[in-house]
């Protein structure tokens, strides 16, 4: 059975397609080149005028998880319709809605996949699972339709790597415990938050500087940053080693994240939500942009890649590992609650909820250091489009963040409404980049892919995965991109005219790395002596994903 | 693991999780028999309970008549099909059990209740109020120096928890404290104590009040800490000098917990208490210490309950009141949890050991996880959630087969 994708424009970076009008066949799933002689096309859509992009990949979206849904069960008054924002589609922090379109930061798991399918998304990934809670982390993951998922496993905070670290453990001990966390907590790379910071709060230390020692283990993050990196890269996990630096949120924490870019000595690693990484203390308020010292660092090393978290306007709510920072945030919160936890000698977690207003002066500055980060970074393939849901904004206002590279104007006219003060700190209007659709395929699939190390996904060569998503071509790009006319997954057709028409559950993307399962006889010890599960549960088989017969695993090679 | 058949019939030891209490302990050793199971490694009487339960009825009942299965479910579709508004209560089950009971709430305009709702309540008011700074078992026992415990001596509820994360066994140990030198105390109304002796004969600090004077006596320390000064001598009869010294263990502590347990607090605006400790807690982390709240209790899956139903709609699990003209009862762990009497058709989904007070229209009985059937539970921590194992054989139908052959009928 063949699909026909007839005379659709194509943008996929991976074969060179810059807007071609070129045929695409889909067979079981798959794209292929061309059907043999005999097969018969089945289906024909007739795309003339039409956009085609593989389906997008948002690398770094908070969509389950013991703090996701701490968020959901502290938050009921974000579920209340009637209590939500809409604004004008002029104002800056207006975003289109789609058909069902909620403003909740924190979907529940079933619109969590629809409102991503409708906007041409076909895969987010978790990038903060506690590997003690990786267990909920799936189960959500679970019932998450619509969207292929996949996770990365937080350390760095643990006591067990901790102890190993501080003990001058040998780097193939590192490596297999490594390997072992990816193994038991079915993720596809591995993540460090504020490192040490999380452990360090739990000793009373309120902060923690790249070089600061952990008072009780006398490690630096800059050590521990250096042994996960050297770990991911030997042991062949395509995706580099996912960094939430220190100092979240801080102003003047720009030194530090310039810094924690030359703490791997050269070995890849991603700098995740470096907006929030991104302050100077300059100027009265003693809050600055330092876009341009960052973006300038990125062009620069070569190794590192980064995601934005852009922020955008209105109420949202920020969950995240950092309990050091949010305790620190928690001060800021609107509606003033918070939730702060110290996690099972593994990690911790603090959700604050923030509303970002465009008169306030710090939130008009995060606004602009976002985007120029984005219109300052040279190379599309290492700078990635996130707002870090939901933590700058819901994954919904994509199609809004996306109008705003591409549309000059737009963007000027927005910037020209925010706080005067804020303006006066940002270089933003001379910045004339707009985003090129190309450039945005690359942003928000093929790049994506390639970092989280999906081969057949991002892309419309031969052998991809047939998610597929095709727009109408307008002037106003946020219209374009909130509505695709169809969005398929894996062959199938799921979406029309930015409705869902038909459920479909994805899959699980993971790597699991060899390593020497002798590692387990210490792990056993130290769960059995300090721990308060058995070893044999803190593991994740494949068959509780697939349980329901809904879910599967997916595996993915190593990159050597 | 599952055991099959043929290994059954030798006397088999296997490692199990309990879901008799929130602690999941997952160290249960048992012996299984072809006359049953014998707990090995503890004299706890919630899992000696659990896992000793025989295996009751398996035939399905209409009006207490024996029927085949499809009988059964042929009814309890048509007795749905009949009302407009179902209640669905008890709850008592797994995530995979619940996510089953959502679905049909979905398609019933069912309302959902908890067995524990009441309860569980109090903390959600608290958690949707102000949020809370809190800790897991495992920080506990590794770090916890001063343990407080707040109207509730913790093990008529969890009976492990101060073996398994205070005083620990020979083979455990904490990482970054003295276990043996641990400070506990107790505020409430005559608590029983003995739990909170230390191996080396310590007694634990008492502070015995009636339940109804902690809000006021919680409010005082929460002061003292604030570091405010008081005219009083003494508060509800207690010493302002006793809670004082209670304030400076707390603020010299490396890492404090405050315990409570919303079913202890079980009176009127106990939530109010229960903020009132968090935001003790609070106030110590923002001073010069570190500080966590615990949330204990828990059983019947009610963490599981509420985690899935938050996920899955978006809300937490509510405590309220609602006008019904039919229940469906669910108490796949424990046979004592009965509905309230009822006129109306009662359609009950239960452990099959379920000894009736009003005989239900329609019984089906169903798999226990963790005995019957394998499954997954949240701990009362809601950190970790941890698998359930088939321990023995039965042909009891799992929650979510009956109820998916419920729904076939209604649509």
């Amino acid at each position: 059975m063949i699909t026909h994708l007839k005379n659709g424009r194509i943008y996929c970076p991976v074969i060179g397609a810059d807007g071609v009008i070129q045929d695409i066949y889909i067979r079981d799933g798959k794209i292929i080149a061309k059907p043999n002689a005999s097969e018969k096309v089945s289906q024909t859509y007739d795309l003339t005028g039409k956009i085609v992009m593989a389906g997008a990949i948002d690398m770094h979206s908070h969509i389950g998880g013991g703090k996701v849904n701490i968020a959901r069960m502290m938050l009921p008054e974000f579920q209340n319709t009637k209590l939500q924002e809409t604004k004008l589609y002029s104002e800056p922090e207006a975003h289109i809605c789609t058909p069902n379109c909620s403003h909740h930061a924190t979907p529940n798991t079933a619109d969590t996949g629809f409102r991503y399918i409708e906007m041409g998304y076909t895969a987010a990934f978790e990038p903060a699972i506690l590997p003690i809670n990786a267990r909920q982390a799936h189960l959500e993951m679970a019932d998450t339709p619509m969207i292929d998922k996949g996770g990365y496993a937080m350390l760095g905070n643990d006591d067990y790597f901790l102890r190993l670290l501080s003990r001058k453990a040998d780097q193939k001990a590192i490596n297999d415990y490594v390997a072992w966390t990816l193994h038991a907590t079915q993720a596809i790379g591995i993540k460090v938050v504020n490192p040490g910071g999380i452990s360090a709060f739990k000793f009373n230390q309120r902060r923690l500087n790249l070089d600061e020692n952990h008072s009780y283990y006398q490690v630096t993050p800059r050590a521990i940053l250096k042994s996960l990196s050297t770990a991911v890269q030997q042991l062949g996990i395509a995706k580099p080693l996912h960094v939430h630096c220190n100092n979240l949120g801080a102003a003047g924490n720009f030194q530090t994240t310039l810094d924690t870019m030359g703490a791997s000595d050269g070995i890849p690693m991603h700098l995740t939500h470096i907006q929030f990484h991104s302050y100077g203390a300059e100027g009265d308020k003693k809050f600055s942009s330092a876009a341009a010292q960052i973006s300038e660092a990125l062009n620069r090393n070569k190794h590192i890649t980064a995601d934005v978290g852009q922020i955008l306007f209105g109420q949202t709510v920020t969950a995240s590992g950092d309990s050091m920072m949010q305790h620190l945030n928690a001060k800021h919160a609107n509606p003033k609650k918070s939730v702060i936890m110290d996690i099972e000698c593994d990690a911790g977690c603090g959700v604050v909820p923030f509303k970002y207003r465009d008169q306030n002066y710090v939130n008009a500055l995060q606004w602009a250091i976002g985007l120029e980060i984005f219109l300052s970074v040279e190379d599309p393939w290492r700078i990635f489009l996130t707002t870090d849901h939901p933590n700058g904004a819901p994954f919904t206002s994509y199609p809004h963040l996306i109008r705003l590279l591409m549309d000059k104007s737009f963007r000027n006219e927005a910037f020209a409404k925010l706080n005067l003060d804020a303006q006066a700190m940002s270089n933003l209007t001379s910045l004339n980049r707009e985003y090129s659709l190309y450039e945005i395929a690359i942003l928000t699939r093929a790049g994506a892919a390639k970092l989280i190390g999906l081969n057949d996904r991002g892309h419309l060569g031969a052998g991809a995965a047939a998610d597929i998503t095709i727009y109408t071509d307008q002037p106003d790009r946020e219209s374009m991109f909130a509505k695709p006319d169809y969005v398929f997954k894996d062959g199938e057709l799921v979406v029309k005219n930015g409705v869902v028409i038909k459920v479909v559950w994805g899959k699980t993307h993971t790597a699991k790395p060899e390593f020497d399962i002798g590692v387990e006889q210490n792990l056993k010890q130290y769960f059995d002596k300090y721990h308060t599960i058995q070893l044999d549960n803190f593991k994740i088989s494949n068959d509780e994903i697939a349980s329901d017969g809904r879910g599967g695993v997916i595996t993915h090679t190593q990159s050597n | 693991m599952e055991i099959s058949s043929n290994t059954q019939q030798d006397n088999k030891k296997v490692v199990a999780t309990c879901p008799a209490c929130g602690l999941l302990c997952d160290d249960m050793s048992l012996e299984i028999k072809q006359s049953g199971i014998k707990v090995l490694n503890t004299n706890c009487t919630k899992s000696i309970q659990f896992f000793e339960q025989p295996l009751g009825e398996i035939s399905p009942k209409i009006n207490g008549q024996p029927v085949t299965l499809q009988q059964a479910i042929s009814h309890a579709a048509t007795l749905l099909k009949a009302s407009k508004k179902p209640l669905l209560a008890g709850l008592s089950s797994d995530v995979q059990g619940f996510r089953a009971v959502y679905s049909l709430a979905q398609k019933t305009n069912g309302h959902l209740q908890h067995l524990n709702s009441e309860s569980m309540a109090r903390n959600m008011a608290v958690l949707q109020s102000t949020g809370w700074q809190t800790t897991t078992l495992t920080e506990v026992k590794n770090r916890a120096d001063v343990l407080v415990c707040i109207g509730t001596d913790i093990v008529s509820h969890n009976t492990r928890f101060f073996e398994r994360f205070i005083w620990l066994s020979q083979d455990s140990s904490a990482m970054f404290t003295d276990a043996s030198k641990r400070e506990v105390i107790y505020i409430g109304e005559n608590l029983n104590t003995q739990a909170g002796v230390s191996p080396d004969s310590k007694q634990p600090t008492s502070i015995n009040c009636s339940q109804s004077d902690l809000p006021e006596i919680l409010a005082v320390l929460r002061a003292l800490i604030a570091g405010k000064k008081l005219k009083v001598q003494t508060v509800a009869g207690i010493k302002i000098g006793d809670l004082i010294a209670i304030s400076d263990k707390l603020k010299q502590a490396k890492y404090a917990v405050l315990a409570w347990i919303a079913k202890d607090l079980d009176y009127a605006h106990a939530e109010l208490t229960i903020q009132t400790i968090t935001e003790t807690v609070a106030l110590l982390n923002s001073q010069t210490s570190r500080a966590a709240g615990l949330s204990l209790g828990g059983s019947d899956g009610d963490t599981s309950a509420n985690n899935a139903n938050t996920w899955l709609s978006g809300f937490s699990l509510k405590h309220s009141e609602i006008d019904y003209d039919a229940t469906i009862w669910v108490n796949s762990f424990n046979a004592k949890n009965l509905p309230e009497k009822t006129v109306k058709s009662l359609i009950f989904l239960g452990n099959a050991n379920t000894t009736f007070e009003q005989i239900p229209d329609v019984f089906i009985p169903i798999a226990t996880p963790g005995l019957d059937c394998s499954g997954t539970l949240f701990r009362v921590d809601s950190a970790v959630v941890l698998p359930l194992k088939k321990v023995r054989q039965s042909n009891l139908p799992t929650l979510s087969k009956v109820i998916s052959q419920i729904e076939v009928l209604l649509s």
